[in-house]
């Protein structure tokens, strides 16, 4: 995983730990907090090594104090100081711009309020060096800058942090240094004055990002049409259709009634009204290890998941492993998914190289509808370049693409016309790849 | 009914209440650290059983109740040094140990006693009935002030809901989940106890009837919590004093119905109580 890695965090530093998907930046990080054992190699710290998870290591069902104070309680008399460790919670939030009520459970917050408690249980054990994984991944852009803010107060405490992120944007704009890992090796190591962005992305994929393909002109009949869609308490009188050959974005904020859609084109929840389609759909699911995966599985099983037929030419009762393996063999080969074979358990790999693998499942069969949720939230660069390159693949090819996405710069780069959903409503056309950037934000944020 | 006849069925209530109390405060403990207890039956097995083993050698009662005591916290100790050093699957385990548990009974009964069934008489502990059942009741609250107040209840939780941010916090969830089980085999090898040297002065096959198992009906139905689940165990007693009650008393009624209404009420409730408690997020997942 990780091959004779020098890394050294100095106090009071922001340090930006970049690489794409299994590069090893989270095994690095849990072996330096000590979570994961190296096989070979130092550690020097000075004070606690504190690690705040991309995916939170919070207990849900507890409450904010309780997460906090765990394995240090303020005791009085036997039993916990809940005032005490309310106050302490609150004091601690203010002092680093942390807020949150103590007493919520957790399972009751959103996701940047959930990052906050975690910031602040790992703050409660005064670090010396605090690691942050993919910090921002889950967060706005207001929450990102926030997030910066309390970095920034930790860095003036002689704190020093080490932060995980593939967005170059936020290593330029913030951290003092810069360490590329690639394959498990550090390839690269500057201060940011002596770097380029585009010294570092090249650093980072080992070479020229690829160029997406070129745009076919494609004049295909309309294949989806949908009208009248109405799901409860989500989407009321949606009608759209779209063309062979056609990528459609949709533009909008979270929970607007995106899911509602592309489950009904899926058929995954019950709806009013007609849909068209064709029978051969690929999804790419919003929630990878909620509804596209099985991560107990190996790629292969997770590969022939809902295709079991489809990977033999004759209709049989059995499955046709030897046809199912080189098809495994074939998506992981051309989608680069990176992992020991094709027998690895999936959640060994890291999420790029997962999605990697769902995306190329949903295009293998050359599906005549997709349906692309998010495709590339989380995952890096390159894998951003490869799924990217696929979905306009299979539209030159003729299919018709739903791409649902929360980032603008994905739905200019790849759509055709975009609409703008806003409480479970299409408005706004932009066709012919003319898009406003402005015009839709404002769309976006309508009521 | 006559008042006196109430009274004397909520006696019987709590009497027989009381062994399927102990074992379930056993079951929310351990289940609660992360720890599936389907080993209550087996722990209840061997603490009467020892305590009854014991009372006759050494003619002490009172080393009987402590032997079935420690008997039974060693099977927890099992139970939970399988799951947690060695992985095994919890229920995988729990099936073993009960297996284990009441095959070593009976074959215990015809190796020592060399007479199949049950063992001769032995002295009892037939005064202390009562403030054994007082001890359930007063433990009961106890440990639901000790899991939601201490550091140690704090701890607990936590390795029964996420084990791997109980160890980023600097607690050993195996250590607490191994300790958490022995101290539930012990309550339930207490409950074992009462049945034996409390209720009644021998150890026969069979005397456990289910207990354990209507136990752990109780820890779910009364949603993993001590006063929950005791209050749940002593409606399953007062069921059994009811059974008691009605025994001969109606005509029409079979006895075999009867006799297994508590276990059709620990059907019914789970049936309701399935989907919609939650378990401790981790129960039953190895860690790490």
């Amino acid at each position: 995983m990780l091959d004779d890695v020098d890394l050294t965090c100095e106090a009071g530093e922001i340090h930006a730990l970049v690489g794409e998907n299994g590069a090893g930046k989270s095994t690095l990080a849990a072996i330096a907090a000590g979570e994961i054992a190296a096989d070979a190699g130092t550690i020097e710290r000075s004070g606690r090594i504190g690690l705040v998870h991309q995916h939170f290591a919070l207990i849900d069902r507890l409450r904010v104090w309780e997460n906090v104070v765990l394995g240090h309680e303020p005791q009085r008399g036997g039993t916990i100081d809940r005032g005490a460790a309310c106050a302490f919670v609150r004091e601690l939030g203010e002092r680093y711009g942390l807020e949150v009520d103590p007493e919520a459970v957790v399972e009751t917050l959103p996701v940047g309020i959930r990052q906050r408690v975690e910031l602040l249980r790992e703050l409660a054990r005064d670090p010396g060096i605090l690691i942050l994984d993919e910090p921002t991944a889950a967060l706005s852009p207001s929450e990102v800058e926030r997030l910066f803010g309390t970095i920034a107060l930790l860095t003036q405490r002689g704190v020093g942090v080490l932060v995980i992120t593939h967005k170059l944007d936020e290593v330029f704009a913030h951290a003092r240094r810069v360490t590329v890992l690639r394959r498990g090796r550090v390839v690269e190591e500057r201060p940011i004055s002596a770097t380029t962005r585009e010294q570092v992305a090249r650093a980072m994929i080992g070479g020229e990002i690829p160029a997406i393909p070129e745009r076919e002109p494609t004049h295909g009949a309309i294949a989806v049409r949908v009208s009248g869609l109405a799901v409860p308490g989500a989407i009321e009188n949606l009608s759209l259709q779209i063309a062979a050959g056609e990528i459609l974005g949709i533009a909008g904020v979270e929970g607007n009634g995106q899911s509602a859609l592309a489950d009904a084109l899926a058929g995954l929840t019950a709806y009013r009204g007609t849909i068209e389609r064709p029978h051969s759909i690929g999804v790419i699911p919003q929630d990878r290890l909620l509804e596209a995966v099985i991560p107990n599985w190996s790629l292969l099983e997770n590969v022939m998941l809902g295709r079991e037929r489809a990977t033999s030419a004759k209709a049989s009762w059995r499955i046709d492993r030897a046809a199912a393996r080189a098809q495994c063999a074939a998506i992981v080969e051309r989608f680069d998914v990176r992992a020991a074979s094709i027998d690895a358990t999936l959640s060994t790999l890291s999420g790029g190289n997962q999605q990697k693998l769902v995306v190329g499942r949903a295009l293998v069969d050359n599906p005549a509808f997709v349906i692309a949720y998010n495709p590339t939230r989380g995952i890096d660069i390159g894998a951003t370049a490869t799924v990217h390159t696929e979905l306009l693949a299979a539209r030159n090819r003729g299919a018709a693409i739903l791409l649902i996405s929360f980032e603008l710069d994905e739905l200019f780069a790849l759509s055709d016309r975009i609409l703008v959903m806003t409480r479970g409503a299409l408005r706004g056309e932009f066709s012919e790849r003319r898009f406003d950037r402005e015009a839709i934000g404002r769309l976006m944020v309508s009521a | 009914m006559t008042l006196s006849l109430v009274l004397s069925l909520l006696a019987l209530a709590l009497v027989r209440g009381t062994p399927i109390l102990l074992a379930a405060l056993g079951g929310v403990l351990s289940e609660r650290a992360g720890i599936v207890n389907i080993a209550l039956e087996g722990e209840m097995t061997a603490g009467a059983f020892a305590a009854a083993l014991l009372s006759y050698f050494t003619r002490d009662p009172w080393i009987g109740a402590i032997g079935g005591v420690a008997v039974g916290a060693a099977v927890g100790f099992a139970l939970g040094f399988a799951a947690t050093r060695w992985r095994v699957d919890q229920i995988v385990a729990g099936m073993g140990i009960n297996l284990i548990c009441t095959g070593g009974a009976a074959f215990g009964l015809i190796y020592v006693f060399n007479q199949a069934g049950v063992t001769p008489q032995v002295p009892a502990i037939n005064q202390a009935l009562w403030p054994m059942v007082v001890l359930g009741i007063a433990l009961a609250a106890a440990l639901q002030w000790a899991i939601a107040r201490t550091p140690i209840g704090l701890r607990l939780r936590a390795c029964g809901e996420n084990p791997h941010a109980a160890r980023a916090a600097g607690i050993d969830p195996l250590a607490v989940r191994l300790y958490a089980s022995a101290i539930a085999g012990g309550l339930a090898g207490l409950g074992g106890v009462f049945l034996a040297l409390g209720e009644l002065n021998l150890y026969s096959d069979g005397m456990i009837a289910g207990r354990g198992f209507i136990a752990l009906a109780a820890v779910i139905f009364g949603r993993w919590t001590p006063i929950g689940a005791a209050g749940v165990a002593l409606i399953f007693g007062l069921l059994e004093a009811l059974q008691f009650a009605l025994q001969g008393n109606i005509a029409w009624l079979p006895s075999d119905f009867l006799q297994a209404l508590p276990y059709i009420a620990a059907l019914l409730a789970l049936l309701g109580a399935s989907g919609r408690y939650r378990p401790p997020a981790a129960e039953g997942k190895p860690y790490p």
